[in-house]
């Protein structure tokens, strides 16, 4: 990781001021005032582009060329036989939807909802990827290395087009920005099933199943109404969440060498710190992969729960 | 005294986990009860264990998230 690069631009300090802020400068958005590619503001809104917008840009690219057009020229064959990467995608298709989409929102509507379950998935499952190689930590120590520009001194800003990369996370889906977005894709998603299968009143009345006895409609509907946000809530937040406390982890796992270095003021102490501590690295990595799967699985499955609770009211 | 606040959120994670770890534990055990009795129902089991679990795990990201924002935050 690139820690000279970004220690100099933290003024002073020991390694273990320095750290939390390098850590959190490492998973979160570039700077907002010193951005990638200046665009002018557009009725008050600010576009342009900082990390987190270049990453969403390359992910959305790197989806549509591994996933999309694969499949559409598949589709134009005239007697499509899946062979090789096509099978996987097949396959992949095939579990979201029979065992997400399927029992959840009924085989009535399954061609219906496929198509956005099988979006959310492949995206998050590739922006979560994508956030794991550390492309722009090579491409700093390419530049620092084999070109030969070193970062400016704190203070004075960075006019390098790389350098300026380098600051802030590769992994959009640990922004809760840009997960609060796709759980208000979930949000009205919901609304737009239940007003679609029941009519858009009943969607509403369905919120009070009806046979109870009335002073229970007292607690149960602000509970529903209340829950009803706080679903796509937990949605973002688990995302987010999982997705930057991975990093993090790992992150604080690599500073430690840096630590103990400087607080027993010797090299030797730092290398032999390393011993243990880019194994254990390297172990959280992995176990990264696996939340990285997880987590797509689960904002999936959950999106195609509650889509389906608003179709099939029975429970 | 100044920083009474990292010590109330050490608490608080360590309060987290022993949660997360009892709630994940005891659907576990039940999953694996319930295979060991049925081993047909094997595959119905681990998909009903899954939602929970994952609701669960959540609930205890969402507490860490929430005391990163402490420690934080100050």
């Amino acid at each position: 990781m690139s820690k000279a690069a970004e220690q100099s631009h933290t003024a002073g300090g020991s390694v273990l001021d320095q750290v939390g802020e390098n850590i959190i400068h490492h998973v979160s958005n570039s700077s907002l005032d010193h951005p990638l590619i200046q665009l002018p503001h557009i009725w008050g809104i600010d576009l342009s582009v900082s990390k987190h917008v270049l990453m969403l840009w390359i992910v959305a690219v790197l989806v549509a060329c591994s996933v999309i057009i694969p499949i559409r020229k598949y589709l134009q064959q005239d007697k499509p036989q899946p062979k090789g990467w096509m099978n996987v995608i097949e396959a992949v298709v095939k579990f979201i939807r029979d065992s997400i989409v399927q029992p959840n929102v009924g085989s009535k509507h399954v061609d219906t909802w496929a198509p956005i379950i099988l979006t959310f998935f492949f995206f998050i499952l590739f922006a979560n990827g994508v956030g794991l190689l550390p492309i722009f930590d090579i491409l700093g120590a390419f530049n620092r290395f084999i070109l030969d520009i070193h970062a400016p001194p704190p203070g004075v800003e960075d006019h390098n087009f790389i350098n300026s990369l380098l600051h802030g996370g590769a992994t959009v889906t640990g922004n809760f920005n840009v997960t609060a977005g796709l759980a208000t894709i979930t949000f009205f998603a919901i609304m737009v099933a239940g007003s679609r299968t029941h009519g858009f009143i009943n969607h509403w009345k369905n919120l009070a199943p009806p046979g109870l006895a009335w002073p229970v409609y007292i607690i149960l509907i602000p509970i529903e109404i209340i829950g009803m946000f706080v679903k796509p809530f937990a949605l973002t937040m688990r995302l987010a969440a999982n997705m930057t406390g991975g990093h993090i982890a790992i992150l604080a796992i690599l500073s430690f060498m840096a630590i103990f270095a400087d607080m027993f003021h010797s090299t030797v102490t730092g290398i032999s710190v390393a011993l243990f501590s880019i194994p254990m690295a390297t172990a959280i990595s992995g176990l990264e992969i696996i939340v990285v799967l997880v987590q797509a699985y689960v904002f999936t499955l959950l999106s195609a729960v509650f889509i389906g609770m608003a179709i099939n009211v029975h429970h | 005294m100044e920083n009474l606040h990292l010590f109330g959120v050490g608490l608080g994670l360590g309060l987290i986990v022993i949660g997360a770890g009892l709630g994940i534990g005891r659907l576990a055990a039940a999953a694996a009860e319930g295979i060991a009795r049925q081993p047909e129902a094997s595959d119905k089991i681990t998909g009903a264990v899954n939602l929970p679990l994952f609701l669960l795990e959540g609930v205890a990201i969402l507490g860490e998230v929430f005391a990163l924002l402490i420690v934080l935050m100050k």
